[in-house]
């Protein structure tokens, strides 16, 4: 039974940007952001390093960016003034389920300056904002278009660091293909569905068009059209329903940066952290999960994550799908819908993730409606993990079958 | 000066200036906290290493190295003509990380280009006000 | 102590929209989005009214007004495409809270077709979507340039509906002044500190530019800059900081509709609902409320949501501030720092709510460090109410001193 979190959680200090009102020598929101945090932790006599959750109107990872914090929970619910009444509701929540201990509500509007600034320095525009930092010193200034422009330079980094090959990582790709061969809902499923579709070799992907050296188009996401939802029950009703529950045995999250430019490590995702609080939460480790759900935006992404996820050894993320291992029969299949490598990815691709994860371990993957034979696994456990941004941000669940 | 034909990044006036002045001459000037002596990047109204407010600016070396880089092959804009180039994240000498578009490295060909290779920083005018940073490789 | 939520909740059916992959006949993220729901509903054999939690990347409000809904709880978490096993993590977070039972967490991305509609259908660029249906059938094609155009419209029903005077809500607006006069940091504080500061009359209030008929300049907010935060901590660790702490003893949101076109009574909000759900956490009820903070973005807003908080009766919302009653040395203070009429408001109000109540419970209103007497009550608790959008959403919450 769910305790009342009345009285779980306290605001314990209150604080505002250095001015406020009409600042006639003009200002921008991430200052006043940054000014309220800086006066808030110093009224209350803290760092902000012993922030762990972080909430605010769509900037919580750029403000836990600035100041160099990795929170444990980050909430962006924007739905306008009455967002931080939501903020303090939802705090409460995650605090009262042990997540986070120290949470800040952060502020920080240009309302009056953002019009002699031609809505400059307002973090609105979803990214559009000129001065933002990575506006004015990432990708924008020299012609970076997309994620694949980024996504690169960690594959660069990972194969002068550990020695691993591009046919390493090609062979995620030749792999996740496997599974879609087995989905005709996947788009490369065969020359039908498309016809570039069907099986694929290492050389196929080394062969393929040269996107941003050293990704091939091959080690690279589709772009579709995708739309996904699950329904998520309270333990006591989980099994009402007309469908069977896949039970939430860990969560969590975490980031290590905002935009690339502040990624310390090119080798790493927050996925160890995020995966860690899962872990932990759940009681079970690495080497309980039975099937796992990776991120596949780029094969990099996914051979990473392999690593933080620790079920291979630093640098060595690709052997995970080496021998057979992840592919149809192995012993820990990975990504049986055919991934957003080869199955479908929207642009954002971590629901897909969770319904396959569900239908595996609720034994539906192989379900008569969509007529698909041979992606059903046996696995009762699973490792399911997303990854945002620009290897920026991590979500891991840990899910297990009712039994 | 020929028109530069990329976007040019527009300075604020209230953090990053210092920086774009520098640029304007040739320098680069970076950030430091005077508590812990760290310099970062991007520049902050407080430190990201111990969030102290007391931040000063110093003239840097320019000098840094190639941490990790790519090759764009696809491009949009004034930059459509110049692929393929090299984008690269470069570890400042003086500490924290910049990102530039590489000069000096031939990108046709893409294992040429060395991690660890030793670049320095020149300045490209894009406006009568902005100079943008690029880093060319010396070694 | 909090609980470890682990398996407090399950995923209890998955589904996607009708198609995925490259739908060539073109589709909206919108669409991919209600489908995927209704497909998700219709497998675990629940109807959409069932669900009372919805999370997405931004666009849980209008998936909540598109369904008909009243959730909960709204998270609208978006830090790219990780962001649906954050959504996982709160929603588990929130129903081991008991606020929910039943979560839905939902995607719909027009990643390739985004392309062939040149960027519409998308529900990217915010409200910037010329496909969605406030901007189809809205205030965009009626001239409508912000909130007091759509504001206006509840003002004239409730003074039709229940015989309210403008007069009667202009009265808060002088209240509101009234404590503003008492808070040198407030804009209108005083003739010094703006050309139009000082006390105000009703009669003054009526005179004022006339907006948006009936919304006098006097009925609404102002546009300044704000930073603000908080800081909300366990309740193991809330007395370790240098400030006092203040306790969350209930929290709610709601919300009823996102565009104005969509809203039932143009004389209530959800802030019923919200207050319902915090009030009940809380143990307490509005008699037992020795303060209020009342986002009032307009004379309206505060004079709805006065009945909605259980504060007055229906249709008599400004009575609230007659007779002194809410003015300094009134047995009922309400918006104690001056609000969003002549205090600061920046375009979201919400944390300034927060930062004022705190103070006030905290004993700190009077803080020295900003030489303000005069504005510190002996209220030990308070009930806090932000709304947002075009009185579209919702959250409350009930703070109590530390004794």
């Amino acid at each position: 039974m769910p305790s009342n979190p009345s009285m779980s959680a306290a605001i314990v200090a209150a604080a505002e940007s250095d001015k406020i009102g009409y600042i006639e020598e003009g200002t921008t929101a991430l200052n006043l952001h940054i000014e309220a945090i800086r006066n808030v932790c110093a009224e209350a006599g803290v760092s902000p390093s012993e922030i762990d959750g972080v909430f605010s109107t769509n900037n919580s990872n750029l403000l836990a960016e600035y100041l160099g914090i990795h929170p444990k929970y980050i909430d962006t619910t924007a739905v306008g003034g009455c967002s931080f009444q939501m903020h303090v509701h939802h705090a409460m929540a995650a605090i009262n389920a042990g997540i986070i201990d120290l949470a800040v509500v952060s502020h920080g509007e240009a309302g009056y300056s953002s019009r002699k600034n031609q809505g400059k320095g307002t973090l609105g525009g979803g990214g559009g904002d000129p001065w933002l930092p990575a506006a004015q010193f990432g990708g924008g200034p020299y012609g970076a278009w997309g994620p694949p422009s980024y996504y690169a330079h960690a594959l660069t980094r990972h194969m002068h660091q550990y020695g691993s090959t591009k046919e390493d990582f090609a062979n995620i790709a030749v792999v996740t293909r496997e599974w879609a061969g087995l989905n005709p809902r996947a788009v490369m499923h065969s020359k039908e569905t498309n016809p570039r579709g069907g099986p694929i070799t290492v050389e196929d992907v080394l062969e393929s068009r040269m996107i941003v050296w050293p990704l091939n188009i091959l080690d690279i996401c589709l772009v579709t059209d995708h739309g996904g939802a699950v329904l998520i029950s309270s333990a006591e009703k989980a099994r009402s329903f007309k469908t069977s529950p896949v039970w939430i045995a860990g969560a969590g999250e975490s980031q290590s940066h905002a935009d690339m430019l502040e990624m310390d490590d090119f080798t790493a995702t927050s996925a160890h952290a995020s995966s860690q609080a899962a872990y932990r939460m759940a009681g079970m480790g690495p080497g309980d999960m039975e099937m796992a759900m990776i991120y596949d935006s780029f094969t990099v992404t996914a051979g990473i994550t392999a690593e933080m996820l620790g079920l291979t050894a630093r640098g060595e993320g690709p052997s995970l799908w080496a021998d057979g291992n992840a592919s149809p029969g192995g012993k820990l299949p990975v990504n049986t819908n055919g991934g957003g490598l080869s199955f479908s990815h929207s642009g954002m691709y971590g629901m897909m993730l969770l319904v396959e994860a569900y239908r595996q371990l609720s034994g539906t993957a192989e379900d008569g409606v969509h007529g698909i034979e041979g992606k059903q696994t046996n696995a009762q456990s699973a490792v399911v993990n997303g990854t945002g941004g620009l290897l920026s941000v991590t979500g891991t669940l840990v899910l297990t079958s009712d039994v | 000066m020929a028109e530069y034909n990329k976007s040019i990044p527009s300075p604020d006036p209230y953090v990053t200036q210092p920086f774009w002045d520098g640029a304007k001459e040739g320098k680069l000037m970076l950030p430091r906290c005077t508590t812990c002596n760290r310099a970062h990047w991007y520049p902050r109204i407080l430190c990201p290493h111990c969030h102290s407010s007391n931040i000063e600016w110093f003239e840097a070396s320019g000098e840094g190295f190639i941490h990790t880089y790519a090759v764009q092959n696809r491009a949009f804009g004034g930059w459509a003509d110049e692929t393929p180039y090299a984008t690269a994240y470069i570890d400042l000498k003086e500490g924290d990380r910049m990102f530039t578009a590489l000069r000096g490295v031939n990108a046709e060909d893409p294992t040429s280009i060395k991690i660890g290779a030793r670049v320095k920083i020149e300045f490209e005018q894009a406006s009568e006000d902005v100079f943008v940073p690029y880093w060319r490789v010396v070694d």
